[in-house]
């Protein structure tokens, strides 16, 4: 039987790998590395000064709020983890069980939604939201009273545009999970004596955790770059990371300032996921061992 | 300074850099014939212009290019610090010409960015501007020589809707501190432009070099005008909306810049205007945007010429009134082809008060510090 080389040297394996090395050397490395000597410069009458010098870092490490935005950052992108996985479990799994019959064109229906362009999604919030808008003409039809719901230019103005941005990311990897699971191994559970309840936490949940881990990965990572919504919906009462790199560069013209904390956050995104990944290798260990 | 009209959408796309990267692999041609993009490629010349939304109309660049036989390429900028920066930081060896904001323009002379102009060789230009524009234009000039030419004006004022309030209301900055305006004042998030008006009703003048008490009086002025407000927004449309339905009661840091084009639609009821004078402080701020020649070794004259082109009359009556935004311009003979509507719309018949009521805006030497102190407050909000 013919082994596949899997040596470095070998022409094929080079041949296949090189054009995305490539890509990533030249589109992710490269400006990473760029970012990295830019962040030990200087800004002077706003023009870059190669000065090699840790001004910059020691404003970031200085100066509380920007670490205020930074944490602002991370808990808005876990609480929107959790509210995408809330919202896209359940209508997946339908989509997976009981919508079967209809599933190519409710599919095609959030595909759709996907596709719309984000600033038009994120400015038909407005229109949703305002204090003048659908959402509180409807309640006001329900006899809520006028203006019932005050969302718009609130942080929770901004959670509603990125789950709703955000949500189709789990929707889509946990149905594709939960399809693959072999209808046979529930219904053992259930032969088994298993109510419905306990079939789902036994066997259905452990069985869609690598979609739902993905789609979270997915959630958290979007999040953490999130630029919009809070820019939008959010009327700078949640300024997050991406709208501070942006005012560092653009408006303040401070290169090796916005530099720095986009590798902040880099790191700040990179060591979540590094340490999500602990967390759910223990938690795998764990459950192997039982 | 910042407008930003238009910044979503354009954001990251360096439609020059994609461009040259193309060129570079020998792929630019065939890209162009495929995509039939270069239209003026058989021109005479060409000229690379980086602009602000506005500038960039058909209806201006088209008549020039087939006078002139050239090819303009335009690069639209979508704030003006970041244009200076771009520019500095080696772009301007592609450019030609440069419309930007006025201060960001000055500085381009002493910066080396662009070239100074002779005000003799645009003596004809100036003798049709309003005499506040005239030469020598102070503004614009860094050792008594100038940096292009004026382009378009307005004011910095409270932006109101008298169908809700009073305009004398506005004879002060006061009511964005009043609690019975909580939550219906909305700043708009243009750099330092809702910075400056603040900072003159804390009795700060922020166009000089300031200590660090007048900085702390900047902060505290922010921490209270962030308290009572109910959103700092970039996007103009959505502060327009929310001043026309009154859920904002006033734009604080757009001017005239958010209200014209209002006006120009028939909502005339929505004004900007200037307060009285505080402590002894012009409260109003003018701002002004100008054209500029790039120093690129090139010397072109048809780039000189589009200068002028740019601020004859006909063509600033249309740089005035475009899609997105309506502006002064401070060609005076330009006045005449204005309708009345047109007049009112531009609030015509209160400029010259607002003049009078305001300073200049130009690059403040701590802008930086106040800046940073708008980040930081805004973090803390």
């Amino acid at each position: 039987m013919r082994t596949d080389s899997k040596r470095w040297g070998d022409p094929i394996l080079v041949a296949t790998v090189a054009p995305l090395a490539i890509v990533m050397l030249l589109f992710f490395i490269i400006p990473l590395v760029m970012t990295v000597i830019l962040s030990f410069q200087t800004t002077q009458f706003y023009r870059l000064s190669w000065t090699w010098d840790l001004k910059v870092w020691t404003e970031v490490f200085s100066k509380p709020h920007y670490w205020t935005i930074m944490a602002r950052t991370v808990a808005m992108a876990l609480v929107c983890v959790v509210v995408c996985v809330l919202i896209a479990f359940p209508a997946a799994y339908a989509l997976a069980t009981r919508l079967r019959a209809y599933n190519a064109q409710i599919q095609i229906l959030i595909i759709f939604a996907f596709l719309t362009d984000a600033v038009l999604k994120t400015f038909g919030w407005i229109l949703v939201l305002d204090k003048s808008g659908v959402a509180n003409w409807l309640l006001a039809h329900l006899g809520l009273g006028p203006e019932a719901l005050n969302l718009l230019f609130t942080p929770t103005g901004t959670m509603i545009g990125m789950v709703y941005g955000l949500v189709v990311y789990p929707m889509f990897t946990i149905y594709l999970s939960l399809a693959r699971i072999d209808r046979d191994l529930v219904l053992a559970a259930y032969d088994s004596g298993a109510s419905r309840l306990r079939a789902f936490f036994e066997v259905t949940l452990p069985l869609a955790r690598p979609g739902l881990y993905c789609g979270a990965v997915l959630v958290f990572v979007l999040s953490l770059g999130a630029f919009l919504e809070p820019k939008v919906l959010g009327g700078g009462t949640s300024p997050l990371a991406s709208e501070l790199i942006r005012q560092s560069f653009e408006t303040r013209v401070n290169w090796p300032l916005g530099a720095a904390l986009t590798l902040v956050l880099i790191v700040i995104g990179a060591l979540s996921l590094a340490l999500a990944a602990v967390v759910l290798m223990r938690g795998n260990r764990g459950r192997t061992v039982q | 300074m910042k407008k930003q009209t238009a910044e979503i959408g354009t954001r990251g796309v360096d439609r020059r850099a994609v461009l040259k990267g193309m060129g570079g692999l020998g792929l630019a041609a065939a890209g162009a014939g495929i995509f039939g993009m270069p239209k003026g490629a058989s021109a005479a010349e060409s000229l690379n212009y980086m602009c602000w939304e506005g500038y960039n109309a058909p209806s201006i660049l088209d008549p020039f290019q087939k006078q002139k036989d050239v090819s303009i390429s335009v690069d639209l900028i979508t704030d003006s610090a970041g244009g200076f920066a771009k520019l500095a930081a080696g772009a301007s060896k592609d450019f030609d010409l440069v419309s930007s904001d006025s201060p960001w323009i000055a500085r381009m002379g002493p910066a080396g960015i662009c070239r100074y102009i002779d005000d003799k060789d645009f003596a004809d230009q100036y003798a049709e501007f309003y005499p506040q524009f005239r030469a020598p234009f102070t503004p614009l000039q860094f050792e008594g020589k100038a940096t292009g030419l004026p382009t378009r004006w307005g004011w910095v004022g409270p932006t109101v809707n008298t169908k809700f309030d009073k305009l004398e209301t506005w004879s002060s900055y006061a009511p964005v501190f009043d609690a019975a305006y909580k939550d219906k004042i909305c700043l708009l998030d243009w750099g330092d432009w809702p910075i400056m008006p603040l900072a003159l009703y804390a009795g700060v003048n922020p166009y000089v070099a300031l200590d660090q008490a007048a900085l702390d009086e900047v902060r505290k002025v922010l921490r209270a005008a962030f308290k009572n407000t109910r959103a700092i927004v970039a996007d103009l449309a959505i502060a327009q909306k929310g001043l026309i339905d009154g859920s904002f009661r006033a734009l604080i840091g757009g001017g005239t810049y958010a209200t014209s084009s209002l006006r120009m639609k028939g909502h005339d009821y929505i004004q900007s205007i200037v307060p009285e004078p505080k402590n002894g402080l012009k409260q109003g701020i003018i701002w002004m945007e100008a054209t500029g020649l790039i120093e690129n070794g090139r010397d072109s004259k048809v780039a000189a010429d589009f200068l002028k082109y740019i601020v004859s009359p006909d063509v600033a009556k249309q740089l005035s009134i475009t899609e997105a935004t309506c502006n002064l311009v401070p060609n005076q003979k330009a006045e005449a082809l204005f309708s009345d509507a047109e007049k009112k719309a531009l609030q015509m018949d209160y400029m010259w008060e607002a003049w009078d009521k305001s300073q200049f805006h130009t690059v403040a030497p701590n802008i930086d510090d106040m800046l940073a102190i708008w980040q930081e407050e805004l973090a803390a909000r």
